[in-house]
């Protein structure tokens, strides 16, 4: 008996011990989530991704430029709720004044604006932001020290920038270009117009940065961040980072109007009760880095999260109906739901550079070639990549300017997205290309299930067309840091990659297929076609206008006779977020800024 | 004093082993970091830059020697991603690993034991049978798939809805508790088949020696059996499962439960570090590896002397 009770307990014990840790964790603690008084309203907001730095600079991706935009100051930003984005004053005080040949902006800023409070400021107290402060912050973009991903936005645009770099990066000498011409005045001159420059300004990159600090933190400056911005930063760390008010951010009344309120459309989001409110809404921001997408999706449902980005995995528990996208009825009464065109697009590019595929010596062979490419692209099912990868809310627009831009051409003949099986075996045997002759195609991607998908799903597709299964092979590579060195060095032959646009104008897509920009700049398909490079040249100095958005179809549609690129399609986010929360949020790279308009309304003040 | 020297030498050669292959693979094999750094329309010029700026032009020799050199003087550098120190890094993000793992390490290696033992006790009966099935059935599920599994059942509104999904707002024992929870029961049930099986292998073996027979003989209940001969003849093994161990759930972490359950530790900072390439980080975890493990080795075999007087 004895025997038996020693056995028990000794199995039991663990499990006993076990159930205790349970039952004392099950009781939830008090939650003290935050620093700040018990009245915080917090906003949570969840990430499908990370950055690895906050340093304005380095603000190359979405997440990046989202804290960027947050914590520092840029002179201009986006209308919280236009659609089409329009562009506003931030620090700056007005919209620039343009002399009459646009080569010279000046540009006020706005009065009593301060830094935060940082020990990299005598007695820790935040100074005041200078004109020099921008002018210091654009020139680290050219410094080699500052490791700059931003540097090409003005590069070969400011009059002196480049030669300041060439010459060593002497803060201490001026740039001709870049000019404080006094405490609130900065006069910026460029080489030729560049109409795009205000949006460059309303970019993480151009962030207003404080010397001092960057001196004073190295390289763990792009951890301690030391701006302007509504929020400054309470934590960072590789799972997510905590923003909380700047106290001493300006305060100027929100304005529905001068937002670009759309009663029509906005009218259900409860932001008039905000009319007059000075932002930022929120005391407190928590971004969450998950990457992954059921624990995204399982802390939302928890009530853990007020904002998710909807896995395309979870669509269908999310969705009543497509088109136009809706939530089912038991989701409606928790949470608004948000379908968002991104602004970008997804497209398979040849290598123009490959004599299989793209150029050739032999005009007979590079007629063959380009006969080759427009098979392949009407082989092409794009409703099926759609249906397979999008869900079927994607929208699929034949070359290169997504519907997101002004240019885009609603209108325009959609054949070249149309699939068209006897046109495109047709187009082979026109031209002597029958399965013998064919070249290997050698199709790219970064290692992951999805990708493999794809790139079999492409197979399947041109095994239609008689393309042996065996001459398309994929070459794949560990990370998209490996995959971008092979295509920038043009060792790829058929490279896809997802274009976020910088800025919303239909010239950030064109740059794309411009000539002097082939590998290792943007222009990955290696296209040099002289009469589109003339016209981009053309049209790079024009503001927008029908007669740019003429320039513009009319290199579309030079891309897709060339049959240069499988393009498009922009995909649509579903965007879910509380009821409760006051907002509209945005998932797009200019859409930071709306963390400053986020209201977590009152039941946002305290942990769930 | 021969036995410490010949131990340091041994570590010191595995230590120079380690870190060389890993440096050969961090090289040749793993991401160039130079397009990621990079803005876009680079030119050759801007990416000779980036490439000077990590060093990748320097001689492959120079580079493994100043690799050590560091090491040894524990200059960790910066994160090539975030500029941030390694050092503070590590400082930062070992402790919560530490905090996350040794739960779920301790428990499953307690529960492994137990069960071990219990199985080894009623060999072929069906107490060993249901503990082996079970063990192997713990084994054959995935872990992501039980991480999710507990999320769903324990931390959602379709489940329980008890415990946080992610996160680790921890300031006092209830919120650990109230966090670490979950995590500690992925842990243990991914673990607990593997030590289960092997612990029960371990005393299976050790209750067929001739020592135990005499003791039977002897008269001793089967509780003092197993606790007092079984167990404690088998500490060896045991030592060395749960020494070796250590350096990966202080150092290395757990990439999975990390990454689902948003916890700022050493696993997704290296996991990060090695999809991204930021050599700094990666190299100071594997040398501290690497250092931990041959440290380690020196204490298991101090320790083997301590439960074992024939180890010499």
């Amino acid at each position: 008996m004895s025997r038996v009770w020693t056995n028990r307990r000794f199995f039991w014990q663990p499990v006993a011990l076990l159930a205790v840790a349970l039952a004392v964790a099950g009781c939830k603690p008090e939650p003290e989530r935050n620093d700040g008084p018990a009245t915080d309203r917090i906003y949570r907001h969840a990430m499908d991704g990370a950055p690895s730095s906050l340093d304005p600079a380095h603000a190359s991706n979405i997440y990046a430029n989202f804290l960027a935009v947050n914590l520092y100051d840029t002179l201009y930003r986006y209308k919280y709720l236009a659609r089409p984005y329009r562009l506003e004053p931030n620090l700056a005080e007005g919209l620039p004044q343009v002399s009459a040949d646009g080569l010279i902006y000046t540009i006020r800023i706005k009065p009593g604006v301060y830094f935060v409070d940082d020990p990299a400021f005598p007695e820790g107290q935040g100074r005041a932001v200078r004109a020099a402060d921008f002018i210091y912050s654009i020139k680290r973009h050219f410094d080699p020290a500052t490791r700059s991903q931003g540097a090409w936005l003005w590069q070969g645009r400011i009059v002196g920038l480049d030669e300041w770099k060439d010459n060593g990066a002497d803060y201490d000498e001026e740039v001709p270009g870049l000019r404080a011409l006094d405490d609130r005045t900065i006069q910026i001159q460029l080489i030729a117009p560049f109409p795009q420059l205000t949006h460059t300004l309303a970019q993480g990159y151009s962030a207003v940065v404080p010397r001092e600090a960057v001196v004073a933190y190295g390289q763990e400056f792009a951890v301690r961040p030391v701006g302007s911005g509504p929020f400054r930063l309470q934590s960072f760390h590789s799972s997510g980072a905590v923003l909380i008010r700047n106290q001493g951010f300006r305060r100027e009344p929100f304005s529905l109007e001068a937002e670009g309120f759309d009663p029509a459309l906005q009218e259900e989001l409860g932001l008039e009760a905000l009319a007059d409110r000075a932002p930022p809404f929120a005391d407190r921001i928590e971004v969450e880095f998950i990457a992954e997408d059921a624990a995204r999706w399982n802390a939302f449902i928890a009530g853990e999260l007020d904002f998710i980005k909807v896995p395309v995995s979870q669509f269908d528990q999310v969705l009543a109906t497509r088109d136009p996208p809706t939530l089912l009825p038991e989701l409606a009464q928790r949470y608004r739901l948000g379908a968002s065109l991104e602004s970008g697009f997804v497209h398979t590019d040849f290598n123009m550079d490959d004599r299989r595929i793209g150029y050739h010596p032999d005009p007979d062979q590079q007629a063959r070639n380009r006969a080759l490419r427009c098979a392949i692209i009407k082989a092409f099912d794009w409703p099926k990549r759609n249906e397979v990868f999008y869900y079927g809310i994607g929208k699929v627009f034949p070359g290169i300017i997504p519907p997101l831009t002004a240019e885009f051409d609603a209108h325009g003949d959609s054949s070249p997205v149309r699939r068209d099986l006897d046109g495109a075996r047709d187009l082979l045997s026109r031209n002597g290309w029958h399965g013998g002759n064919l070249p290997v195609l050698e199709y790219g991607f970064p290692s992951s299930v999805t990708e493999r998908q794809m790139f079999e799903q492409f197979r399947s597709f041109m095994a239609d067309i008689g393309y042996p299964a065996e001459k398309i092979r994929p070459l794949t590579y560990a990370t998209y840091g490996d995959y971008a060195r092979a295509y920038l060095n043009r060792e790829v032959m058929l490279t896809t990659t997802g274009w976020t646009m910088d800025y919303p104008d239909a010239e950030n897509t064109m740059q794309l297929f411009f000539g002097p920009n082939a590998s290792p700049g943007t222009n990955s398909a290696n296209y040099d076609n002289e009469e589109f490079n003339r016209l981009y040249r053309a049209s790079a100095s024009m503001q927008p206008s029908p007669m740019r958005t003429a320039m513009y179809r009319n290199m579309n549609r030079m891309v897709i006779d060339d049959c240069v690129t499988i393009s498009g399609i922009s995909r649509t986010m579903i965007l879910l977020w509380k009821r409760d929360r006051a907002m509209l949020p945005d998932r797009s790279f200019v859409g930071g800024f709306f963390f400053r308009f986020a209201d977590p309304g009152p039941s946002g003040s305290e942990a769930e | 004093m021969q036995y410490p020297l010949r131990k340091a030498f041994h570590g010191l050669l595995l230590v120079l082993g380690v870190t060389f292959i890993s440096f050969v693979l961090m090289v040749w094999f793993g991401p160039d970091q130079t397009y990621t750094l990079l803005g876009k329309n680079a030119t050759a010029e801007q990416i000779a830059e980036v490439r000077h700026e990590l060093g990748y032009d320097q001689p492959f020799l120079r580079r493994y020697l100043d690799y050590v050199a560091d090491l040894f003087t524990l200059r960790l550098g910066a994160s090539n991603a975030s500029g941030e120190q390694v050092s503070r890094i590590l400082a930062r993000t070992a402790p919560v690993s530490l905090a996350l793992m040794l739960p779920g390490f301790v428990l499953g290696n307690l529960m492994g034991i137990a069960l071990g033992l219990a199985a080894a006790r009623r060999r072929g009966q069906w107490t060993d049978r249901l503990i082996s099935g079970l063990s192997v059935t713990g084994m054959s599920i995935s872990f992501l798939v039980i991480i999710i599994a507990l999320q769903v059942l324990l931390s959602t509104p379709y489940g329980l809805n008890l415990f946080p999904v992610r996160g680790w707002q921890v300031t006092d024992l209830p919120s650990y508790l109230w966090h670490v929870t979950v995590p500690t029961l992925s842990l243990v049930l991914v673990t607990l088949g593997y030590n289960t099986r092997f612990y029960r292998a371990v005393f299976v073996e050790e209750a067929s020696r001739d020592h135990i027979r005499t003791a039977r003989a002897f008269g001793a209940s089967p509780a003092v059996l197993m606790w007092k001969h079984v167990l404690k003849n088998s500490l060896v093994p045991i030592i060395t499962r749960v020494m070796f161990s250590i350096p990966l759930v202080v150092i290395s972490g757990s990439l999975l439960i990390e990454s689902y359950f948003g916890i700022p530790g050493v696993g997704k900072v290296a996991f990060d570090a090695i999809t991204s390439g930021d050599q700094p980080v990666l190299k100071a975890v594997v040398g501290l590896t690497a250092v931990a493990f041959v440290l380690i080795q020196i204490a298991t075999d101090l320790l083997y002397r301590l439960v074992d007087p024939r180890v010499a």
